[in-house]
């Protein structure tokens, strides 16, 4: 029942929802218009007009400049990773979770200790480590920090294996099943959730790494998405409509699987953080 | 019987091998290599020559790194609070549940989705001086990146505007599981909605709040990408956060042993500041929701 | 009535435990291994594909020599003078490679560092030094003999020199530096082109003409600028601290702190800020393309600047434009002169191929391309014509360019620490430009902070 001061406070809500969600798109609108714009009639005219006759051309210039290459790099990295490092994150977490063995505790709080190592501290020795093993500007840098597994996935994992009831493990084992079977029968098909939060978490956060990439690669060859974006603000500097249609093709991805995703991507931010 | 416990530890050791190697050798082992390199000169390009505490000497003594530190301080006083607060108002607003809020909840996680490099470049056309949309609307050319007082609050504009849809989330998943009876009490007792607010939720967010204060300052400590494409460091400095130093010293002046100093000192600010917020907090979050 | 037999107790069977439906019990250890199995394959497939992606896309039977410069009028040149490369050397396939001059040395440096620089790449006077000094340069000196230098351009010669060697091909000469400008704004203004050979700047406001002109030159709030005046090392400021008598470096020094120096800035900060006749600073600090694309959309009337720029403004310009002399200082008409080489690249896997590919880039032939399309300067001197008839052909007075350079000169910095001490001084100058700091305070802190860096 709705009071009628509850009633005008739901219209104020409203008003402030939508104030907000003008300020959060309207970016982005801006954005995609001016990709869609001609450098000519941006130049000459002022630059929030719609574009007279739309033009692809931006996103042409985006394929002469490589962009397509870059897409299928930064995708493969990304598959690389999430496969990896969930795979061998599981392994652990299991192991973490359900085994018991000398040393168990001492090495979980280990890898617990790592999660206060800042990315931006590694940058540096990581870069040394890769120029010393001959490893710069290769596919195999870019993977390798990443691909075996992330205390913050194993922990996460970890509690989760916990609450499986040891019945059901117990259960699987008198039939005769060995670990393997144990995690791809039972522990997998019921951490389901968990693992699709986790898949969609180190999607995003790989696909928009820039730092590492951008220190790690140079060059057309192994250039990632983001780092292509940024450099394409400094090659073209001032071709405004160039460098709009690079941040579309940049977030357009993450947004179409965001908005299709996006239950299950606001549940994964809300219970990996409480945690 | 002993052979199942071995074969435990085997197995249990087999499954641990690749994320041990990979803790070891990408996070544990750069912990030791960032120490020793900030005792060597490396230009990149040159051989690794020792010099014992020259850089630490340098870096200590010119004040580029200190002026760092404080504008990163600066800019998270900036933006911690208010992210949090905006995500908060944001939180209490969708936690009414009305029709049509799980539209907005998805429409503000937008900006956090997506590359942090990406929204920089799409905001530092936005804030171009002569081209760019929001001195259109406004008709002034107003010079938010290279006016050295507008830069950083600018900048930590640009974060906060990223950051609140996310931080929403959380403080909505808090707010949500305060459970009913509380608040139909508190009215029982002729509590206002401003009482109830104070009383109640803000308490009962501690622990939500915590966690958002936390992380928000060791992510904010550690933005990048966001000041390389926005200000290059900025108007004199002015925007300069230690994680672009840190960069800016490796990469554009090629003093490596400087960077690692700076990597260094870093690593443990932010160290302490996370235990002594830990312990700050535990004593203060012990609310029981039986 | 019969009865019913009675049921016979069942005995108390301990209870099973509780189990939700699993899924049909697997046969074996087969299925999760064939699960196992066919997430390393899924693995493997991309590893693969992640492998034949950085397969090297080497045309059967040819090598393939890479090229980096920051030009992009003057790529296309390059590739034509590659094609004909090609012809004569059917083995070896060149590809030119551009990246932004705005990081153009900072990317090399990583590149090189990190082993992946192309096989040849320009460089410049001042970002040189350290690429000789860790040996990553090929020695011109020993691979083409000290007698190839007889055939380039001296300037350009001495300044690739480093230890009594030369370290480059010398590619181009920029010349000198002059003063482009729009006949149609000139003549809106009633100015007489002519009377731009005979500017003078000063100081001194009763000898000083360039002032007066440039304000008569100037339109409404900020639409047309007179000049391009900024904080723009080769174009603007080294010229007006040589005309003022001043220096800017002494070797691998700076030493921009002197009072001839400071006239010249503080000249310059006037025009900009109190004078407003040329593009506010937070343009043009940042934008090194800010002015010239003015002057190309017919927004600038003077545009002062080299070579480097004359095949963008002959082939954009929509209006009539000449080319006259830069202004005279108070010591006189001085300009700046740089040039570029192509070094090669001492770790390319390729030697062989990089000595052919730079004996043809400083060669005639192969350095005539440069100067036929008129995109820059050949620094081979017997190439030079070409550039001299191509901007005759067209009816356009090149001499202002080359003129400037028969009176005195002041030097491209360079050294081993230019790129970190050059960092150093930006930000003053960028706040200097911009009127906040001033003159006679920014440029003892910015040498200081400058020479600081640049001895790391």
């Amino acid at each position: 029942m709705t009071s009628p001061s509850r009633a005008i406070s739901s219209a104020a809500v409203y008003a402030m929802l939508g104030v907000g969600a003008i300020i959060t798109l309207a970016p982005f609108v801006f954005g995609v218009v001016t990709s869609f714009t001609s450098a000519r009639q941006f130049a000459t005219g002022t630059p929030l007009q719609v574009p007279d006759p739309p033009t692809v051309a931006n996103y042409a210039g985006l394929a002469d400049a490589g962009f397509g290459r870059t897409v299928v790099v930064t995708a493969l990295m990304t598959a690389v990773i999430v496969l990896g490092q969930l795979t061998f994150s599981v392994l652990a977490a299991y192991a973490f979770a359900r085994l018991t063995f000398r040393g168990r505790d001492a090495i979980f709080w280990a890898y617990i200790a790592t999660l206060m190592v800042p990315p931006t501290v590694t940058i540096v020795p990581l870069y040394l480590m890769m120029a010393q093993a001959g490893l710069r500007n290769t596919f195999w840098a870019l993977v390798l920090p990443f691909v075996f597994g992330s205390p913050y996935a194993i922990f996460l994992l970890r509690e989760y294996f916990r609450t499986i009831p040891a019945d059901l493990i117990n259960a699987a084992r008198l039939d005769g099943a060995s670990t393997l079977d144990v995690l791809v029968h039972v522990v997998i098909p019921v951490s389901k959730p968990i693992l699709v939060t986790l898949t969609l978490i180190t999607v995003v956060s790989q696909w928009n790494n820039f730092m590492w990439p951008l220190v790690i690669t140079s060059g057309p060859k192994w250039r990632v998405l983001t780092v292509a974006t940024a450099g394409l603000q400094s090659q073209y500097n001032g071709q405004w409509t160039l460098v709009m249609a690079a941040t579309t093709v940049a977030t357009v991805p993450l947004i179409v699987a965001f908005v299709a995703f996006q239950r299950h991507i606001v549940r994964s931010i809300v219970v990996t953080g409480l945690k | 019987m002993v052979s199942a416990r071995v074969r435990t530890t085997t197995t249990a050791y087999a499954l641990l091998a690749p994320s041990l190697f990979g803790v070891a050798a990408f996070l544990l082992l750069p912990m030791f290599v960032v120490g020793w390199l900030s005792l060597h000169h490396w230009d990149l390009l040159g051989p690794i020559r020792y010099v014992g505490l020259d850089n630490w000497r340098s870096v200590l003594s010119d004040g580029t790194f200190g002026n760092s530190l404080v504008v990163t301080a600066l800019f998270v006083a900036l933006v911690v609070p208010v992210q949090s607060a905006l995500g908060l108002l944001a939180a209490s607003m969708l936690a009414r549940q009305l029709p049509g809020g799980v539209f907005f909840r998805t429409l503000y996680v937008l900006p956090w989705i997506c590359a942090p490099i990406a929204i920089a470049v799409l905001w530092h056309w936005l804030l171009a001086p002569t081209d760019g949309a929001i001195n259109t609307l406004l008709g002034r050319q107003v010079e938010w990146l290279t006016d050295p007082g507008l830069a950083l609050p600018v900048v930590s504009a640009v974060t906060v505007w990223t950051n609140v849809g996310y931080v929403a989330l959380f403080f909505l998943a808090g707010i949500l599981a305060i459970p009913e009876e509380i608040y139909r009490a508190a009215r029982l007792d002729g509590a206002g909605p401003w009482q109830r607010f104070r009383r109640i939720t803000l308490p009962l967010l501690r622990p939500t709040l915590f966690f958002v204060l936390v992380t928000g300052i060791i992510s904010a400590a550690q933005v990048f990408d966001t000041v390389y494409a926005l200000t290059g460091g900025g108007p004199q400095n002015r925007t300069d956060l230690v994680a672009h130093r840190i960069y800016a010293e490796a990469f554009g002046a090629a003093a490596v042993g400087r960077a690692a100093v700076m990597a260094v000192i870093l690593f443990a600010i932010l160290v302490i500041a996370t235990i002594a917020q830990h312990l700050y907090f535990r004593r203060r979050i012990s609310y029981d929701l039986a | 009535m019969i009865a019913r037999p009675d049921r016979p107790d069942r005995p108390d069977r301990p209870k099973r435990p509780k189990q939700p439906k699993q899924p049909k019990r697997p046969t074996r250890p087969k299925f999760s291994t064939l699960t196992a199995l066919s997430l390393a394959a899924a693995m493997a497939l991309l590893l693969v594909s992640a492998v034949t992606l950085g397969r090297e896309t080497e045309p059967p039977g040819r090598t393939v020599v890479t090229v980096r410069l920051w030009d992009q009028q003057v790529a296309g040149a390059y590739r034509r003078s590659f094609d004909e490369f090609t012809r004569r050397h059917p083995g070896i396939e060149v590809r030119v490679n551009v990246v932004a001059f705005s990081t153009y040395f900072d990317t090399l440096r990583t590149d090189v560092a990190g082993g992946s620089a192309d096989d040849i790449f320009w460089i410049s006077n001042a970002y040189f030094a350290p690429y000789v000094d860790s040996g990553r340069l090929v020695d011109v000196t020993s691979s083409f003999g000290p007698q190839a230098v007889a055939g380039w351009e001296p300037s350009v010669v001495d300044q690739f020199t480093r230890d009594r060697r030369l370290w480059g091909v010398p590619q181009l000469t920029d010349a000198g530096i002059a003063l482009y400008y729009n006949a149609d704004l000139l003549s809106a203004a009633g100015v007489d082109p002519a009377v731009l050979d005979s500017l003078r700047w000063s100081p001194d406001d009763t000898v000083d003409t360039l002032r007066p002109l440039l304000s008569r030159l100037a339109g409404g709030r900020g639409r047309q600028w007179a000049y391009n005046a900024a904080n723009d090392l080769q174009g603007i400021y080294l010229n007006y601290i040589g005309s003022a008598g001043g220096v800017f470096s002494v070797g691998d020094r700076f030493a921009f702190d002197n009072a001839q120096a400071a006239e010249a800035f503080r000249y310059l900060v006037r025009l900009i800020n109190v004078d407003k006749v040329a593009p506010p600073a937070s343009a043009t600090n940042d934008n090194g393309d800010f002015s010239r694309n003015m002057f190309l959309q017919g927004r600038m009337a003077l545009f002062q600047s080299g070579t480097y720029n004359l095949a963008a403004v002959a082939a954009n310009a929509p209006f009539r434009w000449g080319v006259a002399l830069l202004p005279a200082g108070p010591a006189g008409r001085v300009s700046v002169t740089n040039g570029i080489a192509a070094a090669g690249n001492s770790a390319s896997p390729h030697p062989e191929s990089v000595r052919e590919v730079l004996a043809w880039m400083g060669g005639t032939d192969g350095n005539a391309y440069l100067g036929v399309g008129g995109a820059a300067v050949p620094a081979v001197l017997a190439a030079q014509r070409t550039y001299f008839d191509y901007w005759a052909a067209k009816g356009v007075d090149v001499a202002p360019f080359f003129d400037v350079l028969h009176g005195p000169r002041i030097s491209a910095p360079g050294g081993a620490g230019f790129a970190a001490g050059f960092n150093a001084l930006k930000p003053y100058f960028d706040e200097m430009f911009l009127g906040r700091l001033d003159v006679a305070q920014a440029l003892p802190q910015a040498q200081t902070a400058a020479n600081a860096a640049a001895e790391r």
